[in-house]
C-alpha cells in the first residue's frame, strides 16, 4: 500500500484525482461557489496525481466537508440557530446528521488552513516542506535516475571530467562515478525522509501510550516504566544505536526506524506523564469524570487536546532527531550502504576524501543544502503546527 | 532526611550504573564480528594470507579468547571492576583501558566544555537583552537567527566549516585544523604548544556553539519574559529600584533557574562529547575513539568508555537535583510537605 508519501506520481493518478474531484465540485457549482470550486479541482487532482487512490479519496472526503461546510452551514444546522431554543427541533436524521459532520469536518479543515497562512515563519516550513514532496514526488517524472558508472572512456555527453562543477547541462554537476548529482538529489531523500518519518511516527506512538498508561495507572506501572525511562536515558544514546545498528542487519528500514524509536521514546514519555498528571486534577476533567462521561471521551475530548499541540511539536523535532541520527549512523558506515540516498552522498564524500577537493564540493553540498533545508523547514513549521493545534492559539474564521 | 536522601540516590546511581555495565556487556558482544576476525579481515587483506596463517597470527596478538564463554566473561569483567580495573583494551594489546580513558577524556572535556560555557553564557547574555527589549529590530533579528542555527544539525555546520571556510575560501589549512594538536610542537607548557590545541580546538567549539547557542538563547528569552510579567517585578519598580539592580539581582536571577538546571544535565553529556564532530574534525576525542572501538571490536575500551559517560549523566542528574533544590527554596528536597 503506497500511502501518500513514497509513491511516484503517475498519469493514472491524475485521472482519479479529477474523477475524485467531481462530486464536491458539482456540488460547489451547484451553489455558485466558483472559489471552493476551483480549490477542489486542483486539491482532488493534485492529490490524486501524487498519490494515487488514496491521495484522491483523502482529497475528496477533505474538500467535499469544505464546500458542505460554505453551502449548509448556518442553515440546516439547528445548532447554530439562533432562534429561542423551544422553537428548534433537535431532532435529526442521519443524513443531516452526516451532513453537519462533514460541515464541522470542513471547518476545521479552513480553519487549519487559515492558522497555516497567518504564522509567516510557519507558512515558510510549510512551503519548504511541500518543495521536497513536490521534488521527490515528480521529479523522477522529469529526470532520470543516473545509477550507473561513467568512466572516462564512456562519459556522459556534455560532460568533460568525473567531479564537474555546476554547469547549464548538470545543474549541480557531477560526482565521483560522473553521475548526475542532481538526479542523486532527487531520487536520494525518499528513503531517507520516509525512515525519519516512521522512526518520530513510532517513537510518539510509543510514548503517548506509555506516558498515558504511566500518568493513568500510576503505582508500579508508573514506577517501573520511569525506571525504564531513567535507564535509556543514562545510556549515551547515540553510541548505543550504533552498537545495536550492528546487531540487527537492516533488510528493511523500517526496523531502523524501530530501533530509533526503542531508544528515543524516554525524553516525550516523561513529558508526557507529567501533563497526563496535572491534567488528572484539572477541574474540567475532574467535572468529566463526575459526570460520568465514560474514558473514551475522557481520553479524546478532555486531556488528549490539551496535549495534542505539544505532541505534534515533539513529533516533528523526533523526526528531525532521526534523520540526524540515521545520516550519523550512515555516515560513520555503521549501517549498509545504499544508494540513492543524501546520506550516503556524504558517507562517500568523507570515504572518498572529496572533502578536500575543491572541484568536487557540488557532490558534497547538494546533500548536506538539501537534508539542512528539509530539517529547517521541519523546525519553521512548528510554528504554524501549534497555531493549529493549540485551541488558545485558534481563533474563529 | 538528609542522609536518608543522600543513601537513596547513591543506591539508586550505583543500581543504575551496573545495568547499564551489563546491558552495554550482552549488546556489545552480540555484535556480529569479535576482535579476533577483526584482525583476521585485515591480515587477509593486507598482507594476503590464508585464513589460517592469519587466524594462528591474529590469535597471538591477544590474550582474548572469543570461545569463553558469555557468563564467564561477565563474571571476570565485574569481579575486575569492583577492584577498580577496567581492563586491557583489546585492540591495542596491553594498554590499560583506564590510561586510554585518561589520554583522551581531557581533549573532549577541554573542547566540549568550553563550547557549552561559551554558548551557555552568550545565549543567557543574548536572551536576557533579547527579553528586554523585545520587539526591536534586535530581537526580531536574533530569534530569526537563533531560529535558523537551531534548525541545521551540527554535523552539517561542521562539514561546511571545512567546506566552504577550509576548501573553497582556503581561510584555513586543513593541517592547522585536523586532529588534536600540530605535529610540530611538544608538549607541555610552551606557549606554541597551547597556540596549537587552541587553534585546533576552534573548529569543534565553532561547531558545538553554534549548535546549540540557538535553545540557549531561545530558552533564556521565553524564561526572562516570563519572569518579567512576575509580580515581585512590579512591586520593585514601585519601589524605585535602580533599574540596573532590577535586571540583575530580581530579573536575571530568576531566569536563569531553569537554564541552570539544564545545564547541569548538559554537563554529563560533556564526557560522552559528539560522535560524529569529533569524527569529522578527527579530534583525538573520547567521541571519536568509542566510535573507533565499535568499529575494531574492541570490547572493554567500549565497556570502559560507557561506563565513563554513564557515570558522568547519573552524577550531573544527582548534580541537577541538588541544585534546584538549593537554588529554588518553593521545590527543596526533603522539605516540609
Amino acid at each position: 500500500m503506497n500511502l501518500g508519501f513514497g509513491a511516484a506520481a503517475t498519469l493514472t493518478g491524475l485521472l482519479i484525482g479529477v474523477l475524485c474531484s467531481l462530486p464536491p465540485l458539482g456540488l460547489a457549482l451547484k451553489h455558485r461557489l466558483y472559489r471552493p470550486a476551483l480549490l477542489t479541482l486542483a486539491a482532488c487532482a493534485l492529490g490524486g496525481f501524487s498519490a494515487g487512490l488514496w491521495g484522491g479519496a483523502l482529497m475528496l472526503v477533505l474538500m467535499s466537508g469544505v464546500v458542505i461546510s460554505y453551502a449548509y452551514v448556518d442553515r440546516e444546522d439547528p445548532f447554530t440557530s439562533r432562534a429561542s431554543i423551544d422553537e428548534v427541533d433537535f431532532s435529526e436524521s442521519n443524513w443531516e446528521f452526516s451532513l453537519r459532520k462533514m460541515a464541522a469536518l470542513g471547518r476545521t479543515v479552513r480553519a487549519s488552513a487559515h492558522a497555516l497562512v497567518r504564522n509567516k515563519a510557519g507558512f515558510l516550513g510549510f512551503l519548504g516542506l511541500v518543495f521536497f514532496f513536490v521534488m521527490i514526488v515528480f521529479g523522477p517524472l522529469f529526470i532520470e535516475y543516473d545509477g550507473q558508472p561513467h568512466y572516462y572512456d564512456r562519459l556522459k555527453p556534455g560532460a568533460k571530467t568525473l567531479f564537474q562543477g555546476p554547469s547549464k547541462e548538470f545543474p549541480l554537476g557531477l560526482d565521483w562515478q560522473g553521475r548526475d548529482v542532481l538526479s542523486h538529489i532527487v531520487y536520494g531523500g525518499k528513503n531517507l525522509i520516509r525512515t525519519s518519518v516512521e522512526a518520530g511516527l513510532m517513537t510518539t506512538v510509543i510514548a503517548v501510550v506509555l506516558g498515558s498508561m504511566a500518568g493513568l495507572l500510576g503505582g508500579v506501572v508508573d514506577q517501573a516504566l520511569s525506571a525504564l525511562s531513567n535507564f535509556i536515558l543514562t545510556i549515551p544514546t547515540f553510541p548505543l544505536l550504533v552498537v545495536l545498528a550492528g546487531i540487527i542487519t537492516f533488510d528493511n528500514h523500517t526496523y531502523l526506524a524501530l530501533l530509533f524509536a526503542a531508544l528515543y521514546w524516554p525524553t516525550l514519555m516523561r513529558a508526557v506523564r507529567a501533563q497526563v498528571f496535572s491534567l488528572r486534577e484539572r477541574d474540567y476533567v475532574q467535572a468529566a469524570v463526575a459526570l460520568d462521561l465514560g474514558l473514551p471521551h475522557l481520553i479524546f475530548r478532555e486531556v488528549l487536546p490539551n496535549m495534542i499541540s505539544y505532541i505534534v511539536v515533539n513529533m516533528i523535532f523526533t523526526i528531525r532527531g532521526a534523520m540526524y541520527a540515521l545520516v550519523g549512523l550512515v555516515f560513520l558506515g555503521m549501517v549498509p550502504v545504499q544508494e540513492p540516498d543524501w546520506a550516503v552522498m556524504i558517507y562517500i564524500g568523507r570515504t572518498r576524501q572529496v572533502i578536500f577537493n575543491a572541484r568536487a564540493a557540488s557532490m558534497l553540498l547538494s546533500p548536506i543544502i538539501a537534508i539542512a533545508l528539509f530539517q529547517l523547514s521541519l523546525v519553521l513549521f512548528t510554528r504554524s503546527l501549534e497555531e493549529i493545534f493549540n485551541p488558545r492559539l485558534r481563533r474563529g474564521l | 532526611m538528609w542522609r536518608s536522601y543522600a543513601f537513596r540516590v547513591t543506591v539508586q546511581g550505583l543500581l543504575t550504573l551496573w545495568a547499564v555495565t551489563t546491558f552495554t556487556f550482552v549488546m556489545i558482544r552480540k555484535m556480529p564480528g569479535n576482535p579476533v576476525e577483526v584482525v583476521i579481515d585485515q591480515l587477509i587483506d593486507r598482507q594476503q594470507l590464508s585464513y589460517e596463517e592469519a587466524r594462528q597470527q591474529a590469535a597471538g596478538l591477544f590474550d582474548f579468547d572469543p570461545g569463553q564463554p558469555l557468563i564467564e566473561q561477565y563474571a571476570d569483567y565485574m569481579n575486575k571492576l569492583l577492584h577498580g580495573d577496567m581492563g586491557k583494551s583489546i585492540s591495542s594489546a596491553g594498554t590499560p583501558v583506564a590510561n586510554q580513558i585518561k589520554r583522551y577524556l581531557p581533549w573532549t572535556l577541554f573542547s566540549v566544555g568550553s563550547g557549552l560555557i561559551i554558548s551557555f553564557t552568550l545565549g543567557v547574555l543574548l536572551g536576557m537583552a533579547m527579553a528586554y527589549w523585545r520587539g526591536s529590530v534586535f530581537d526580531n533579528v536574533l530569534t530569526a537567527a537563533a531560529s535558523l542555527m537551531y534548525g541545521i544539525p551540527d554535523f552539517i555546520i561542521a562539514l561546511l566549516l571545512l567546506l566552504v571556510a577550509g576548501v573553497q575560501l582556503k581561510l584555513f589549512s586543513m593541517e592547522d585544523v585536523l586532529g588534536g594538536v600540530g605535529q610540530d610542537v611538544h608538549a607541555g607548557l610552551n606557549l606554541p604548544y597551547l597556540k596549537s590545541v587552541v587553534q585546533h580546538a576552534a573548529l569543534p567549539v565553532i561547531t558545538y556553539v553554534w549548535g546549540t547557542v540557538g535553545g540557549w538563547i531561545l530558552t533564556m528569552k521565553s524564561s526572562t519574559i516570563s519572569t518579567l510579567g512576575e509580580d515581585y517585578i512590579m512591586v520593585a519598580k514601585a519601589r524605585g529600584l535602580p533599574e540596573r539592580r532590577i535586571l540583575t539581582a530580581y530579573v536575571g536571577r530568576n531566569a536563569m533557574l531553569p537554564l541552570v538546571t539544564r545545564l547541569a544535565i548538559s554537563i554529563g553529556f560533556v564526557v560522552g562529547g559528539s560522535v560524529i564532530i569529533e569524527f569529522i574534525f578527527q579530534y583525538p576525542g573520547l567521541g571519536r575513539q568509542l566510535a573507533m572501538a565499535i568499529g575494531t571490536r574492541d570490547y572493554t575500551t567500549m565497556q570502559g568508555i560507557f561506563l565513563v559517560i554513564a557515570s558522568a549523566v547519573v552524577f550531573s542528574n544527582i548534580l541537577a537535583d541538588l541544585l534546584f533544590g538549593m537554588l529554588d527554596p518553593r521545590v527543596r528536597v526533603g522539605g516540609e510537605e
